[in-house]
């Protein structure tokens, strides 16, 4: 059908549309009206992408000098083939309404084996591929940093994004990475040694270009043609690589020191935590060496690979790592934290020594993209709160709204458990993590939901140490047996390999009526990226709060920072992150509005306001006074009701004119108040 | 729904939260409820259903109840294994009232297994018996969808094809133990032309959905006893036989009734063919209907002919077979703005909401 959004005329290749589709496009056109960026949240299943998809290519057909390009990031590989998908079908649509073959250009870069380097792709009108590209500083400098200015950029399944981008800016070292750092000196050497034999001018040429400093990056980056690199910041663009550093034999001697200081600091016996000036303050009384080589440590390395001509740089993974690490603790003085732990936390006696270079502030890594792109939009099915993702990810968003899922029938039913039958609370808190009464209340839990919850039910746990005290604990007390006689139990492990087996034969017994329970974890592989739809997923249970564990020096160090920086409290944030790991796992069960769930928080924390008020908007309001601190007995009646309900006969025409629209039902005046009611605005 | 649920002693009940249906229907537009859906549903299928098609007359139907430990949840009063047998005697009543040329069979499970009941019969009263004494049952294990299917198959496959074979299961478990992959069951049953209907007692199963699906049969779950009546009722209808069904002329036998009067001298009392092999009831009367063809006597009817396999029947049982293929025309509906005089129920003075009225 076609949509009138404010004067853009939209194409949207299907007949029927939920209100909150369109609700959606029209926040969406006007944080881009605005030039400006959006956090969105809507539930999955309510079709996000196409939305966006639809809306922006309408833009970019509209406005070509104002919309350049549309950058897509999705989180996998499936997902990203999803998007595809839909884009495909959009495409299609384009050429059948309009009669001429569109000439637009969209890429999909998922993995290596379907990478494609043609030029042409600099072209390409929609771009679409994986979180990493952007904001790791290592591959975005490879595929996007030629990306225009005027693109649109949109980062869906969002809800973890800070996280992505710490990830890709800290830098863990062991001593298997020293080594084979080692090894990689040792190669360059003898590398350098050969070259200089053969083609000594080479080195010289590199050598004259150096001298000449990095005016070259420069202009390019004032001339606005590069995405910037956090990895290289301004300052070192404007100055010449230092001379300590400028040969080749010489830069390979001055890595061999900073590696044997590496190693010097990774033989301790206790745990270490220091700033990065401290670290640059102790390896400068150590061992002599300067912040300012150590900044121009990554491109130096860079420069000598290229020069030597090396084909497969994976093979030097090490040794770039090695050298991000010293540019990065020389150039951020803040925002980073470095701990040496000589052992880990679980085996205290087995020493393993590792050094987190950890970055504590999201904000660097996303920062290039916030500054280049006109317009970055954040969005996923789970963004609640939302007002902590700009200040986290330091940026201002001109438009930031929660929708909801318009129902035909309520079919999503969140319970709050709190007690046992025997009023013993529930909760997985430390205290009473080992007691039996709480242990026993949550297996009659499982036991009680699995004989009345047909084929599929999930249960997460907070971690894998719980959940395998628990589990034996149920083994001990005969309540595995009886869940066994209603339902087969499958586990989730933190072998890859296993899960994905138990995962397949989880779906089997779904599929031919036997039923089955996987008890997984929340943050696990599970919980992330695994859609339990319709009978793969009647009921999600959420044993306890999925706190982070809190014990880690790096999370403390991080909770300190935003504490200090951002004024978060270290409460806010913990609660945060737990509500919205609890808010993904549930999620996995609604897939659509046809398919239907149950969710059963069953810890009596969740009762309160401050954790229920971070759950995202379409989920608190099936919240209701009833569904708090409820007996298991109770929420057993609730469910069962619930499920009776749900299997009535439910067809297409039934959600028509509520939860789905025809443009002509689009168009009426009452829809369209009702329309603007769906977007909440923070 | 236009009847309120019957329900024993309301302290008897588990936790209900009646108060939370009625919000439910009070709050805005866009909650519509799942009763407003069913209503809705229901009123489609009474239209729907004047269309001239032919109907599968002759039925052979099997009812598989669920016997597995899940059948001694109380949800339905006294339980549901009461409640269900209760409501099956219902059935099978109306079954041959409405049906009088067909056949039913009922199969029980549990304990992974699969066990006739009464065989397929054209005779109420047996399988009546066979029901109040299956009161006492055991409700143990798990129930086995493969072996009642497969227990079914075996006999609905030597029925002729002309006839509509059936299975309608009421399940009560949510899981099922199967011995083999019960797809290929499925497969098998939808070559054999064998329409599967499912009634569940607690909540949607998804093999149940496929199994329907595939084979034809409709899906449905109970919401309460009166619901599950009207479930259970939906299956006396006959349903559309499939177009590729054979069909034939079928030789009937129409046995006229004699009574002798107990003065007649010459009366011989004789024994009644289907009494013959139950050891139940008086064999020996004066009269009964004779067949035709070969003067054997029965005191009931319908009936095949042990001795000829005459199909024998009354003609007014033909003729009760026959509304079911010329039914009531159907109200035709008119919208409510075309409504001369006021628009108030004339018995309970309640406002009209419908879209559209009868006329």
């Amino acid at each position: 059908m076609k949509l009138n959004i404010e004067g853009l005329l939209v194409y949207f290749p299907y007949d029927y549309i939920y209100p909150e589709q369109y609700s959606y496009m029209l926040e969406l056109k006007r944080t881009l009206d605005a030039k400006g960026h959006g956090v969105l949240e809507m539930p999955s299943g309510t079709g996000k992408t196409i939305s966006l998809l639809s809306l922006i290519v309408a833009y970019q057909r509209a406005f070509p000098l104002e919309v350049t390009k549309l950058i897509y990031c999705s989180r996998t590989v499936p997902e990203i083939e999803k998007v595809v998908e839909e884009l495909r079908k959009l495409m299609e649509f384009y050429t059948k309404e309009t009669g001429e073959s569109n000439n637009f250009l969209a890429l999909a870069l998922s993995s290596r084996k379907n990478l494609c380097i043609h030029p042409e792709i600099l072209h390409a009108n929609i771009v679409v591929y994986s979180y990493h590209y952007l904001l790791d500083p290592k591959i975005a400098d490879l595929v996007s940093k030629e990306l225009a200015k005027k693109s649109v950029v949109v980062f869906d399944e969002a809800h973890n994004i800070d996280n992505v981008c710490i990830d890709s800016m800290s830098v863990n070292i062991t001593r298997r990475t020293l080594d084979r750092c080692q090894t990689n000196v040792d190669t360059l050497q003898n590398t350098i040694h050969k070259i200089k034999e053969t083609d000594a001018a080479k080195l010289r040429e590199e050598y004259r270009r150096l001298v000449e400093g990095l005016k070259e990056a420069n202009v390019a980056r004032e001339t606005d043609i590069y995405l910037a690199n956090p990895v290289l910041p301004d300052e070192i663009l404007q100055e010449a690589v230092p001379g300590s550093i400028r040969t080749a034999e010489h830069f390979v001697g001055f890595m061999r020191r900073f590696l044997e200081y590496l190693k010097s600091r990774l033989r301790v016996q206790h745990v270490v935590q220091e700033s990065a000036p401290q670290f640059l303050k102790d390896i400068f009384e150590k061992v002599c060496i300067d912040r300012k080589p150590l900044r121009f440590c990554a491109e130096r390395l860079q420069s000598l690979l290229r020069t030597l001509e090396i084909a497969d740089i994976a093979d030097f993974s090490a040794v770039t790592l090695i050298s991000n690490f010293a540019t990065l603790v020389s150039t951020y003085s803040q925002g980073f934290t470095i701990i040496i732990e000589p052992f880990e936390d679980r085996t205290p006696t087995i020493a393993n020594p590792v050094l987190h270079f950890s970055c504590m502030d999201p904000s660097i890594a996303i920062k290039p993209v916030f500054q280049r792109f006109q317009s970055v939009v954040i969005t996923s099915g789970t963004l609640s709160p939302l007002d902590i993702y700009p200040r986290i990810l330091d940026f201002r968003p001109v438009t930031m709204a929660s929708f909801t899922m318009t129902l035909a029938r309520t079919c999503l039913c969140p319970l709050i458990v709190g007690r046992g039958n025997d009023q013993v609370a529930l909760s997985s808190k430390f205290e009473t993590r080992e007691d039996f009464a709480v242990i026993r209340n949550y297996g009659n839990l499982l036991l009680e939901m699995s004989a009345i919850v047909p084929d599929g039910i999930v249960a997460f746990f907070t971690s894998y140490v719980y959940m395998e005290n628990i589990v034996a604990s149920w083994y001990e007390q005969g309540i595995l047996e009886n869940i066994q006689r209603n339902k087969l139990i499958f586990i989730e492990t933190q072998d890859a390999a296993e899960t994905s087996m138990a995962l397949e034969k989880y779906q089997e017994a779904c599929e031919n009526g036997r039923g089955a329970i996987l008890l997984s974890v929340a943050r696990g592989k599970v919980s992330e990226g695994i859609d339990f739809v319709h009978h793969y997923g009647r009921a999600v249970i959420m044993f306890g709060v999925p706190y982070v564990y809190t014990q880690s020096r790096i999370l403390k160090a991080r909770l300190e920072y935003l504490r200090d920086q951002f004024q978060i409290r270290e409460n806010d944030f913990l609660t945060f992150d737990a509500m919205r790991h609890a808010a993904q796992c549930v999620g996995r069960a609604i897939r659509g509005k046809t398919d239907y769930g149950l969710m059963i928080f069953a810890d009596k924390r969740y009762a309160r306001a401050d954790k229920r008020g971070k759950l995202p908007r379409w989920i608190q309001e099936h919240i209701n006074d009833g569904s708090l601190n409820l007996t298991v007995d109770e929420a057993v009646q609730l469910s069962k009701h619930f499920l009776r309900q749900m299997a009535q006969p439910f067809r297409q025409e039934d959600q028509l004119g509520l939860s789905l629209l025809t443009l002509e039902q689009l168009e009426s005046e009452e829809m369209l108040q009702k329309i603007t009611q769906i977007a909440h605005q923070t | 729904m236009d009847e309120e649920p019957e329900r024993a002693k309301r302290w008897e009940g588990g936790y209900e939260r009646t108060w939370e249906v009625l919000k439910e229907d009070e709050s805005g537009s866009l909650k519509a409820t799942v009763e407003e859906i069913l209503y809705q549903s229901k009123r489609k299928r009474v239209i729907e259903s004047h269309g001239q098609v032919r109907l599968g007359m002759m039925r052979h139907v099997y009812v598989v109840i669920d016997c597995s430990r899940s059948m001694e949840d109380q949800d339905l009063k006294p339980n549901r294994l009461t409640s269900t047998l209760k409501l099956m005697e219902v059935f099978v009543d109306e079954y041959f009232d409405q049906n009088p040329i067909s056949q039913v069979g009922i199969i029980t499970t549990k304990n992974k297994r699969a066990e006739k009941l009464t065989d397929l019969a054209g005779n109420p009263k047996k399988h009546i018996t066979a029901l109040k004494k299956a009161v006492d049952t055991v409700c143990v294990g798990e129930p086995s969808l493969y072996n009642s299917l497969n227990l079914a198959i075996q006999t609905l496959k030597h029925m002729p094809g002309h006839t509509s074979r059936e299975i309608l299961i009421i399940l009560s478990s949510l899981t099922t133990c199967d011995p083999a992959n019960i797809y290929e069951l499925i497969k098998t049953l939808k070559s054999l032309k064998v329409r599967v209907s499912v009634i569940g007692l607690s909540a949607e199963v998804r093999v149940c959905t496929v199994l329907t699906r595939e084979t034809g049969g409709s899906y449905h779950v109970i919401l309460d006893e009166s619901h599950f009546k009207e479930l259970l009722m939906l299956h006396i209808k006959p349903p559309p036989a499939s177009s590729s069904s054979e069909c034939s002329l079928i030789r009937m036998g129409f046995p006229q009734h004699t009574i002798a009067s107990v003065t007649d001298q010459d009366a011989k009392p004789s024994f009644s063919m289907s009494h013959l092999d139950s050891s139940s009831g008086p064999g020996l009367s004066l009269g009964g209907y004779l067949c035709p063809q070969c003067h054997a006597t029965y005191t009931e009817l319908p009936v095949e002919c042990k001795v000829c396999g005459l199909t024998l029947v009354s003609a007014p049982h033909l003729a009760r077979s026959f509304h079911h293929l010329f039914p009531l025309q159907a109200f035709v509906e008119s919208p409510v703005e075309n409504l001369q005089g006021d628009r108030f129920c004339q018995a309970c003075q309640a406002e009209l909401k419908d879209k559209s009225v009868s006329g």
